[in-house]
């Protein structure tokens, strides 16, 4: 009997020992632990004050990672009788994807992949049907017989991604832009299965960009280097254009296919698109009721 | 039934206690955009008034002539229909713009101006405004911002913006658009040739 | 012996339970250290996908969710369908089969278990875990389906954690189980477990941007296959605890269940005809996950094996089962069992996942074949999963069989029609 309690106390020590030792890769993440980020709350619920805390702090966590002095991260707040609207002339784009890099470049992404929050798609003529269209072409544009659709977030007025987040990491800002809060977000991705317009992307690993590439004006909400585990997506640039600015896959496009600016101003460029151009939405039918247009100009 | 009806302040509860969440703060928006303050600078491009030449200067630089390094020494011959009736200079001109004769555009008198339908002659630094003449839907979609692309600010209350001239992307004499190689080739993980494939 | 107060009977309750989970013949400790040592494989490459991300994975951008979510998809249904025999037994008052409900029940725990297990491995930051509850996180409730899933599989988790605690510490104390504090439990787990895998249904029949998925028909096909998997499984166990133990189990039971599973299956396969139906015939764009899981797509034909070995398995789990009506030889019963629990698993998992996001929502093709970390963890936790199922019965039968029973029960008045 006392053998048996003994060979059952020996046997839980090495259960017990052998669990330690299977959870042991998890102590690597203890250089990374921080109090104040782990009990950090939602960014809606933050007051100003606090949030300037929370930057103070990564922004010095940034700089000391990456060397640089000049990384700077902001927090513009929408701008009064603003609301962001984006088109896009499908007539002109030639599929050269510029905007797609520049993307990669303004909101740091991991360079060994290539990620970007733009797709571009290489379509039929005559067809709408994506299932024809291919994302990896790799021959000089524009084709014959081909037009090309840039695709990214949509910033929907009615968007499922913003329904679906269990925690409210993602919302709707006031100017229309729809937007993450990295230090909340638990990384489910049901916000990826629920979005129609593969918009989202995931941090399947801690992205890697080398110390001289980064850009160093970053926004809290937008492109500031994210952490691993959680989704991102286009904001528009709001680091950019809540500083009145384009957006940076605006200012790469050569031919001019791509049309932003305020809907609530009458004079604006994109105002004159949406009641000149015959304009239209992805998915329409989805009642998603996006803020991206296509048009084409015939 | 009725001793249900206990349940229910407590079903209350817990419903506002998992639907409540804590009060969003508020947050103060920036001022409006005020009124445009910054100018719209059309860049010029440096081939505007001359010829890029064959071959390089003395330092290795690309040669540009201006037009009136010839053209305010000599008269020139009448101006033909097209460059294969000159004898010599601006022979090898390729002119691929519909079957436009070069008095569509040039003016006859001094081909290093141009002019406009009415005959009116103009610099060619104002050739957007020849441009526009003809490609007038163009002229206006790039009026409006939605043709030719533009870099710096939306909100010219905050900052200027530039834009391309017609001619740096439509060379007068061969204006069709020349396209490239895609930049940024996707190295997503799973991506195999049936992805999308280059069908 | 003067009665016990139950302050001082629970905790002495809970030691012995603590002592008895470590007790056991040769065959315990054998099935039980294969168990941990596979619950220890996956715990480590969890670690490691927690350090290097996951990445480790061989998820992407387009087919974001994989195995970790087939597999919670399947054990919600388990656990729904687990509790199946609770109406037959309740709400007919069948004698023979409340012996054997709580066994259903104690199935649910351990399957809740590996929901919430297969949940937090698939979290990309399971340190925010804090951020889903409710009060000290920010709970989205009532718009995400998610919130309503958290609230749903505790809540179910807690009802069948207080029946079969309740009425496990009643037969060990001696004591009549009072109707008051478990009977409207079980009826509210009736419902509970319909509700459970209905929410879980919805979570994925709600997106309008996964046509695959974005049908009404969704919901009642879940709850059609989980009564198919619960029944399926609960026989197969009910024969092991009959083999191993000495727990009376009659023959009524298993009679009733394989009548629920002859039943549940022909809905099952009814409803997928349906489904099939309403794409191939429709046809257009909205068939190409469809194609692509039966008949492959664009040179792509990674499931189609699957789709019909799962079509297959379950008509002929129901062949078999007719086979067994005639025969009467169990073997044929439990042939089919397991081919409908297999069948099944395929048809949620590949055949309900994976199509959602092939191809993706701008119909590009990117294919999805789970990693070894992934089926590391997958297997520990389904090892994790029998660990608790085990230790539970190992439990809870000796209790009910009055051999673990608390020293003060006998000076109490036994009840000699003591039900459950």
């Amino acid at each position: 009997m006392k053998r048996r309690v003994a060979l059952k106390v020996v046997g839980a020590t090495l259960g017990a020992a052998a669990f330690a030792r299977a959870l042991a890769p998890l102590a690597q993440l203890r250089d990374d632990a921080n109090m104040d980020e782990f009990l950090q709350k939602n960014y809606r619920e933050l007051t100003e004050e606090q949030v300037g805390d929370v930057i103070a702090r990564l922004q010095a966590d940034a700089r000391k990672k990456y060397g640089r002095d000049d990384i700077t991260i902001k927090d513009p707040h929408a701008i009064e009788g603003v609301e962001f609207g984006y088109a896009l002339n499908l007539s002109m784009c030639i599929g050269c994807r510029r905007c797609a890099e520049a993307c990669h470049k303004e909101n740091n992404h991991d360079r060994k992949t290539n990620n970007s929050y733009i797709r571009v798609l290489e379509m039929k003529q005559g067809s709408m049907d994506m299932g024809q269209g291919n994302a990896d072409y790799d021959h000089p544009v524009p084709q014959k017989g081909k037009y090309y659709m840039p695709v990214q977030c949509q910033q929907c007025d009615n968007a499922p991604c913003v329904k679906v987040c269990p925690v409210q990491a993602t919302w709707k800002e006031p100017d229309g832009v729809v937007v993450v809060d990295y230090n909340w977000c638990i990384g489910c991705r049901y916000c990826m299965a629920a979005c129609p317009y593969h918009a989202r992307r995931f941090n399947w690993k801690k992205p890697e960009i080398p110390a001289d590439e980064i850009n160093p004006n970053q926004g809290l909400l937008s492109n500031r280097v994210r952490p691993q585990g959680v989704v991102e997506k286009c904001t528009f640039c709001l680091h950019r254009t809540r500083n009145g600015q384009l957006p940076a896959c605006l200012e790469a496009c050569p031919t001019g296919a791509r049309v932003f600016g305020n809907l609530l101003d009458p004079k604006s460029d994109i105002r004159w698109v949406l009641e000149n151009k015959r304009v239209f939405v992805l998915k329409e039918e989805l009642g998603t009721r996006p803020r991206f247009f296509y048009f084409f100009d015939v | 039934m009725a001793r249900a009806l206990p349940l229910l302040p407590t079903l209350a509860a817990l419903t506002a206690v998992i639907a409540c969440n804590a009060p969003v703060q508020e947050r103060t928006k920036q001022p409006a955009p005020g009124p445009a303050s910054h100018p719209v600078t059309i860049r010029q491009p440096a081939a505007l008034g001359g010829l890029l030449v064959k071959g390089t200067s003395a330092n290795a630089q690309k040669m540009h002539v201006g037009c009136d390094t010839c053209h305010s020494l000599r008269t020139p011959a009448t101006v033909p229909r097209d460059t294969k009736q000159l004898s010599s200079i601006h022979r090898g001109l390729k002119v691929q713009h519909g079957r436009l004769p070069c008095t569509s555009c040039h003016d006859s008198k001094s081909p290093q101006n141009l002019r406009l339908a009415s005959g009116e002659r103009i610099s060619s630094a104002e050739v957007m405004r020849l441009c526009g003449q003809c490609h007038g839907s163009q002229k206006r979609d790039y009026d409006h911002g939605a043709h030719g692309g533009m870099q710096g600010y939306w909100d010219l209350s905050r900052g200027p913006r530039t834009r391309n001239n017609c001619v740096h992307c439509h060379a007068p004499h061969t204006p069709a658009y020349v396209g490239g190689r895609p930049v940024l080739p996707l190295k997503d993980r799973f991506l195999s040739p049936n992805t999308g494939g280059n069908r | 012996m003067k009665a016990e107060t139950t302050a001082a009977s629970y905790p002495r309750f809970l030691w012995r339970m603590f002592i008895n989970a470590f007790d056991g013949t040769w065959k315990f400790y054998v099935w039980m250290f294969a168990l941990t040592a596979i619950a220890l494989v996956g715990a480590n490459a969890w670690a490691h996908q927690v350090v290097d991300g996951m990445t480790r994975t061989n998820m992407s951008d387009h087919v974001s969710w994989g195995l970790y979510i087939a597999n919670f998809t399947f054990c919600v249904g388990l656990a729904a369908g687990a509790v199946m025999m609770v109406i037959p037994a309740y709400l007919y008052d069948d004698k023979e089969m409340l012996n054997v409900v709580i066994i259903g029940e104690l199935l649910a725990i351990a399957s809740i278990f590996m929901c919430l297990l297969f949940i937090v491995v698939d979290m990309g930051r399971p340190d925010r875990l804090w951020h889903a509850m409710p009060v000290v996180g920010r709970f989205n409730w009532p718009m995400s389906m998610l919130t309503w899933d958290i609230l749903a599989l505790n809540g179910y988790l807690l009802i069948n954690l207080h029946i079969t605690g309740y009425l496990i510490y009643s037969r060990y104390r001696g004591h009549k189980p009072n109707k008051r504090w478990y009977l409207p439990f079980v009826f509210l787990s009736i419902g509970w477990a319909i509700s459970i895998h209905t929410v879980t249904a919805f979570l994925y029949s709600g997106l309008g941007g996964r046509p695959f998925w974005n049908s009404a028909l969704l919901a009642p096909r879940f709850l059609a296959s989980a009564f198919v998997t619960g029944p399926a499984f609960i026989i197969l166990l009910l024969q092991v605890v009959r083999r191993l133990t000495d727990y009376p189990i009659g023959e009524r039971p298993i009679r009733t269940l394989t009548y629920v599973l002859r039943i549940t299956i022909v809905i099952n396969l009814f409803m997928l005809a349906s489904e099939l139906f309403t794409m191939f015939y429709t046809g257009g764009s909205h068939l190409a996950s469809a194609k692509y899981l039966f008949f492959g797509l664009h040179g792509h034909s990674e499931l189609v094996p699957w789709a019909w070995a799962s079509l297959f398995l379950n008509i002929g789990a129901l062949a078999l089962l007719f086979v067994h009506q005639r025969t009467r030889d169990t073997k044929w019963l439990n042939i089919a069992c397991v081919g409908a629990f297999i069948g099944v698993w395929i048809e949620k998992g590949m055949g309900l996942i994976l199509p959602g996001f092939i191809p993706s929502t701008l119909h590009e093709m990117v294919t999805y074949k789970p990693s070894l970390t992934e089926w590391k963890i997958t297997l520990g936790i389904w090892a994790a999963g029998l660990m608790i199922l085990t230790i539970a019965l190992k439990l809870a039968l000796p209790v009910l069989t009055e051999k673990v029973r608390a020293a003060s029960a006998d000076a109490e008045p036994a009840d000699a029609t003591a039900e459950e």
